[in-house]
């Protein structure tokens, strides 16, 4: 049974649609990971899940509780890590997580929570004081305070240096091998890609493709793209591109220079036999490489939108 | 059970916060301390009894008449003379000039003149210390004139005031219970940014995620206020008794009620200013408007009559003129709660408190949650 299901959602602000008809359902121990640029949506759909704001119309259930009758049991039931951090700058560390744990009838003993975040050795310190990835750690840290089954975690690394990030990536992971639910928003593709369970993708107000992140680029056109760099000069670029052409496998190709740009359905073939060509003319390669497609020419190829990291 | 609880926490961490805001030392303590004493120095500090003016005297010609003047200008207490013997008129008005002397005082310069000369320094003309020693001299001539006619004077005068507490009201202890009505007040005024930079970093959004009751939250903020306001009422009144000779006539009832009606309508306003505020920046800025206006315009540092008529229905109109009234009811006048003035002040007080947090919590509830964080 899904832990979130969420339903035909609708939010208009005036005349702006931000959510038009997004519907999902999250399994237990999932990463679920939603991404879109700018303006997607995002935001509100999560605040609607949340319960900060009413959907026009739609529905959003986790189990059998719904936010008209059930708010608070939901409230106990959820962690947030907003995007802003929302943390009390005068309080430390282990204030901040005790404060929040007052806010429940159960909580995690902070000490788990600080061992979990890795922050044992920061429980002292004046948030004040903390570098930004020290303190998104602390902000999920406040989310798990009531061991909540499901956890939003909202562009958790967005500024961080690579570093930091991969630390906050630990803890998804942490919380993932604990059987938690994670619903994640990020900027960044590599992030997801490597993360989730499934990703979905939405763009202005609605889902426009939503799978695993493996399914997802294999949806993409079986086109690839290969490279060959040869070390005869052009000349010999020139008659491999047109050799290349002749190939059935091969859509188009272009060149620049010595460097040949091959774009074919079939790679490994295309390779073998164009290796095959080369040889016999004596010509020597310099480079090849297949160019790995990712989630984000997904993201580009559905939204039409360059990513912006 | 877990309100309790929750509510510990809340006024603990609340108290930790305030504490560690440096800020709030500065404005709610050291601030009003500054201005206290620096009001007190200029307007009440060193008293009346403590005036002394050096003077010079010239004797031009020395007569049994001008002997006698001489005489006698040495007795007067407020008047210091710079020369135990009289000097010249040259060497006076140099003394003059290089301000080394308030006033010279030229005796009658022949036998039959009968006219004192004052000379001041330009600068000085319209000072207080030379008014105040023309008008001794003016007084010591009378004197001196009736003496020469063989008169006894038929009127006198003393000065005194009357108030209806148990003792004569002085300037300090007027600008003290002043100053301590404008702390608490500007306490209340100031002190709901905190609500606009909880509302900006998305503190706020994030209580609401968690079962947290907000409720809660607000009293024990309150109560963390309300101890700021008697720190200031004990520190500001320590310093007041002690530094400057202040006297407090207390009346504990009519003092609480004042002082916690205060607190709350001025946190009410700031409640006010916070709904309408996006930034902090727009929050202070209503904030100072508000507090500066009041604060010459509600008696705290002078009597209200001393303004001009026409701002009288004003002054009559804004409420930190009855919450400074308040406060002296229970600080000086030691009033009893069974006055009806006392009141008719509260009450209209109270009218801005349940105004301002009216159409605060009118503004908060139309606002789009969504607007909050960014």
């Amino acid at each position: 049974m899904p832990v979130l299901e969420v339903n035909h959602l609708h939010k208009t602000f005036g005349a702006v649609t931000a959510v038009e008809d997004i519907s999902f359902s999250v399994e237990a121990g999932e990463i679920f990971t939603i991404i879109g640029p700018n303006g997607a949506g995002k935001t509100t759909t999560l605040e609607m899940i949340e319960g900060l704001q009413m959907p026009d119309r739609g529905s959003v259930a986790f189990g059998s509780l719904d936010w008209k009758r059930n708010a608070d049991q939901i409230k106990m039931t959820i962690g947030v890590q907003p995007q802003s951090g929302a943390l009390f700058d005068l309080l430390t560390v282990e204030e901040n997580l005790d404060l929040f744990a007052s806010f429940y009838p159960k909580a995690t003993p902070t000490a788990t929570v600080l061992e979990m975040i890795n922050m044992t050795d920061q429980r002292n310190k004046h948030v004040k004081k903390l570098s930004g990835g020290q303190r998104q750690r602390l902000a999920i840290g406040l989310a798990m305070i009531n061991d909540p089954t499901v956890i939003f975690l909202d562009e958790p690394t967005t500024g961080l240096d690579p570093q930091a990030r991969r630390n906050i990536w630990d803890i998804i992971l942490k919380l993932k091998g604990l059987g938690k639910t994670t619903i994640l928003t990020t900027h960044y593709m590599e992030e997801a890609e490597k993360l989730s369970d499934r990703v979905c993708i939405v763009d202005q107000g609605k889902i426009v493709s939503l799978d695993t992140p493996a399914a997802l680029i294999d949806r993409l056109t079986k086109e690839r793209e290969v490279r060959l760099s040869l070390m005869d000069g052009e000349k010999a670029a020139e008659v491999t591109e047109q050799m290349a052409l002749l190939h059935p496998a091969v859509v188009r190709a272009n060149r620049e220079g010595p460097t040949l740009k091959i774009w074919t359905t079939q790679p490994e073939e295309t390779l073998y036999d164009l290796f095959g060509f080369t040889k016999d003319r004596g010509f020597r390669v310099e480079q090849i490489s297949i160019r790995e497609m990712s989630l984000e020419d997904v993201f580009i190829a559905f939204t039409g939108k360059e990513w912006r990291d | 059970m877990n309100g309790a609880k929750q509510f510990n926490k809340m006024f603990v961490a609340q108290l930790k916060m305030m504490f560690r805001e440096k800020q709030v030392w500065f404005w709610n303590i050291f601030f009003p301390i500054i201005l206290m004493v620096l009001f007190m120095i200029i307007f009440a500090g060193g008293g009346d009894d403590d005036f002394k003016a050096t003077i010079a005297v010239s004797e031009p010609v020395q007569t049994a008449a001008s002997e006698q003047l001489l005489g006698q200008l040495r007795q007067v207490p407020v008047l210091e003379l710079k020369n135990e013997e009289p000097i010249s008129k040259e060497q006076g008005l140099e003394w003059v000039k290089n301000e080394d002397v308030d006033a010279l005082i030229i005796l009658p310069e022949s036998e039959n003149a009968s006219s004192l000369q004052l000379i001041v320094n330009m600068k000085n003309e319209r000072s207080a210390t030379t008014q105040v020693v023309s008008g001794v001299l003016d007084k010591f001539i009378q004197q001196a004139n009736l003496a020469a006619a063989g008169a006894q004077p038929v009127f006198g005068m003393t000065v005194s005031s009357v108030t209806s507490g148990e003792d004569d009201l002085k300037y300090e202890d007027f600008l003290l219970t002043g100053m301590i009505g404008l702390s608490i007040a500007q306490g209340g005024l100031f002190g709901m940014v905190d609500l606009v930079d909880m509302r900006r970093r998305g503190l706020l959004k994030r209580l609401r995620m968690t079962p947290a009751r907000m409720g809660l939250y607000g009293l024990s903020s309150m109560l963390v206020r309300l101890m700021l306001g008697i720190v200031q009422i004990v520190v500001l009144s320590l310093i007041g008794v002690y530094g400057f000779g202040a006297s407090l006539h207390i009346n504990i009832f009519s003092l609480a009620i004042a002082f916690f009606g205060g607190a709350l309508v001025f946190n009410a306003m700031g409640y006010l200013f916070s709904s309408f505020s996006k930034t902090i920046e727009a929050y202070m800025g209503m904030a100072n408007i508000a507090s500066m206006l009041m604060m010459f315009l509600s008696g705290v540092f002078f009597p209200l009559e001393s303004l001009p008529v026409w701002l009288q229905p004003v002054t009559q109109a804004l409420p930190l003129t009855y919450f400074v009234d308040g406060m002296r009811d229970g600080l000086i006048y030691a009033e009893s709660v069974t006055n009806g003035a006392f009141w008719l002040g509260m009450g209209i007080m109270a009218l801005w408190g349940v105004a301002s947090f009216l159409v605060g919590a009118q503004v908060y509830k139309t606002k789009s949650i969504s607007e909050e964080a960014r």
